[in-house]
């Protein structure tokens, strides 16, 4: 095995500024959106009383649940010292970084007032996990950096594994809290669940791992650098792992809510009934997110590097999927406002499924910021040595655990 | 201490909408968007031909216990001593955690957008500086100065009843007290503070 050198992006080919020219046009209209949405307030949007948040917090939580689960990379290797994915670590770790901040960059510009940011980092309530998460997102990119740090540095390598496991736990208490958002309020039958805590942190797992993916095979395959089989096949088999989980706790989450007498009408909203939810929950969340990929991931196509990154691709869509059911279904299903009564007319949508077809500005607000985040990795990745020069199999061990 | 509470008749309410225009002008809500801080719905109950039309007020209900409250990250949403929970303009930030956690549907977001309509729908009266999301405030401005709110100062039918739940010569703590008076979806655990006297008994 040789050893492993790092280096730069080079940077200097047409291809590479094209690349950063496409994205900077998505995030300068995403900002574009997002002024056209702030000035003329959220009616422009199809947002509405009933469902308030709606795409750019499907797209914020999908990068902000993925950056934990990329972090996954570095911490296999640093904590759990398997060899094969060391390589891994610096490029697993800036990722996660711009994967954070790109999310929070939707989450903020979708704000009523993002001009009043200022206050969400000067006042808190701790009762709300919404503050804790100001915390915990504010502190991952803290903890990750000084994590890439002791990576990356010689004289601090000795610290490194500290700072890995920190970032390790950092991660999963991050992810316990985005899913925590929609595991602890009362008023809606959909967001009342603690299992979600934990199953946003699988779903970080999955939607995580196949960002990264999606990620290093095209990097490698522009940058002109080696990528071997044997870190492909093993992430493909943590993937399918991954995907598996995601299933598993899929099926306890709707088994535990079918259990509850009260919950068996927002049950038979999401998987019979919801129109556009139960379209997206079957077919987007199960179907092209769970099953088509798991069963790829083990036939011949599976094995290539077209396979995977199709396998990868489906996976992320099929995470969109779930978070739109859950973020927008969840909304949608009405609030029981007058229990044991039945309304047969009302003015003001009681008992009636809020209606929300996105905009737009919404989803321009969202490709920007999975643009920044992007951006952000192909810049990193050019003034620092996060990519190995090889990732060959002669360069890793294939048989290291 | 006082704690300040709400019980509503339902057997008195006409559905005049008298108490959606009071609260309107009283507390200048963007109604352009159709945002009330109270809303009265038209209820039908029944079946087949025993059917009968009622009426159903609407409002932020003071929650002891506020669901609202628990989920604001910058502590925009706070309570008062005397139970009235209020919403801080200068420190909301606009994310709508509350709307999410509110089961009574009683929250509103006021935006830029209205802001600017209101300074030319109200004129040079209108209060807000800024957007914020926003909800029922027991008009607390009016209830400061030994005033009811407006709601219940102009309702017809005298069905909006405010009181001191802490006094037990309050009518509106004998009504609570007896349970003529009952909260919505006490079962939540909210501890809310608007008590419905119920009308299903009667024929309309």
């Amino acid at each position: 095995m040789k050893r492993m050198t790092y280096s730069e992006l080079d940077g200097k080919s047409r291809g590479f500024y094209a690349l950063l020219a496409g994205l900077g046009a998505i995030i300068a209209i995403a900002l574009g959106a997002a002024y056209y949405m702030e000035h003329h307030g959220h009616y422009v949007t199809g947002m509405n009383n009933q469902v308030v948040w709606g795409m750019p917090h499907v797209f914020a939580i999908f990068l902000i649940v993925a950056a934990s689960g990329a972090l996954n990379i570095a911490s296999i290797g640093t904590v759990f010292k398997r060899k094969i994915y060391q390589p891994l670590g610096r490029l697993s770790g800036i990722f996660a970084i711009a994967l954070l901040i790109g999310g929070l960059t939707v989450l903020v510009l979708d704000l009523g007032r993002p001009d009043r940011l200022i206050i969400a980092m000067t006042t808190y309530n701790f009762k709300s996990i919404f503050a804790w998460n100001i915390i915990l997102y504010n502190g991952f990119i803290a903890v990750v950096a000084v994590y890439l740090w002791f990576m990356m540095e010689r004289q601090m390598k000795k610290y490194y594994l500290y700072a890995g496991t920190l970032a390790f736990i950092w991660r999963l208490i991050l992810t316990t809290g985005t899913g925590s958002i929609f595991g602890f309020l009362v008023a809606r039958h959909a967001y009342d669940a603690a299992i979600l805590a934990p199953m946003f942190i699988i779903m970080s797992f999955a939607f995580g791992l196949a960002a990264f993916i999606l990620l290093l095979i095209p990097a490698y395959q522009w940058s002109n650098r080696a990528l071997g089989d044997g870190v492909l096949l093993r992430l493909k088999s943590l993937l399918s792992l991954f995907i598996a989980a995601v299933f598993f706790f899929t099926v306890i989450y709707h088994l535990t809510n079918l259990y509850i007498t009260q919950h068996h009408d927002y049950e038979h909203f999401i998987l019979i009934s919801g129109g556009v939810y139960t379209l997206l929950f079957w077919l987007g969340h199960i179907i092209l997110g769970l099953l088509v990929p798991f069963a790829l991931l083990y036939l011949p196509l599976g094995q290539t590097r077209q396979g995977m990154l199709i396998t990868s691709g489906l996976v992320v869509l099929g995470g969109f999927a779930q978070l739109y059911v859950i973020i927008i279904g969840g909304q949608a299903f009405p609030i029981e406002v007058f229990p044991n009564k039945e309304i047969i007319a009302t003015g003001f949508f009681d008992g009636a499924v809020g209606q929300y077809s996105p905009s737009l500005p919404e989803f321009l607000l969202g490709l920007g910021g999975v643009a920044v985040a992007l951006v952000m990795t192909v810049l990193a990745a050019r003034v620092l040595p996060f990519m190995p020069d090889s990732l060959a199999d002669q360069y890793i061990d294939p048989h290291a655990k | 201490m006082t704690r300040y509470a709400m019980v509503i008749d339902l057997n008195t309410c006409v559905g005049c909408n008298a108490c959606m225009a009071a609260c309107a002008v009283e507390n200048q809500t963007p109604v352009w968007d159709n945002k009330w801080r109270t809303y009265v719905h038209d209820k039908e109950i029944g079946t087949a031909e025993d059917i009968h039309r009622r009426f159903f007020p609407r409002l932020c209900n003071h929650c002891a216990n506020p669901a609202c409250m628990s989920v604001c990250p910058t502590g925009a949403t706070y309570q008062r001593a005397d139970g009235i929970v209020l919403v801080d303009e200068d420190l909301c930030m606009g994310c709508r955690a509350c709307a999410v956690a509110c089961p009574y549907d009683a929250r509103m977001e006021v935006t830029y957008s209205d802001v600017r309509q209101g300074k030319e729908f109200y004129g040079e009266d209108y209060r807000r500086r800024r957007p914020s999301m926003d909800k029922c405030s027991f008009c607390a401005h009016r209830v400061d100065q030994g005033l009811k709110p407006a709601c219940v100062e102009t309702c017809v039918g005298s069905a909006r009843i405010f009181g001191d739940l802490n006094d037990p010569n309050d009518e509106v703590a004998k009504l609570v007290a007896s349970g003529t008076a009952r909260p919505l979806m006490a079962h939540l655990g909210t501890q809310p503070n608007v008590y419905y006297i119920d009308d299903l008994k009667r024929k309309g």
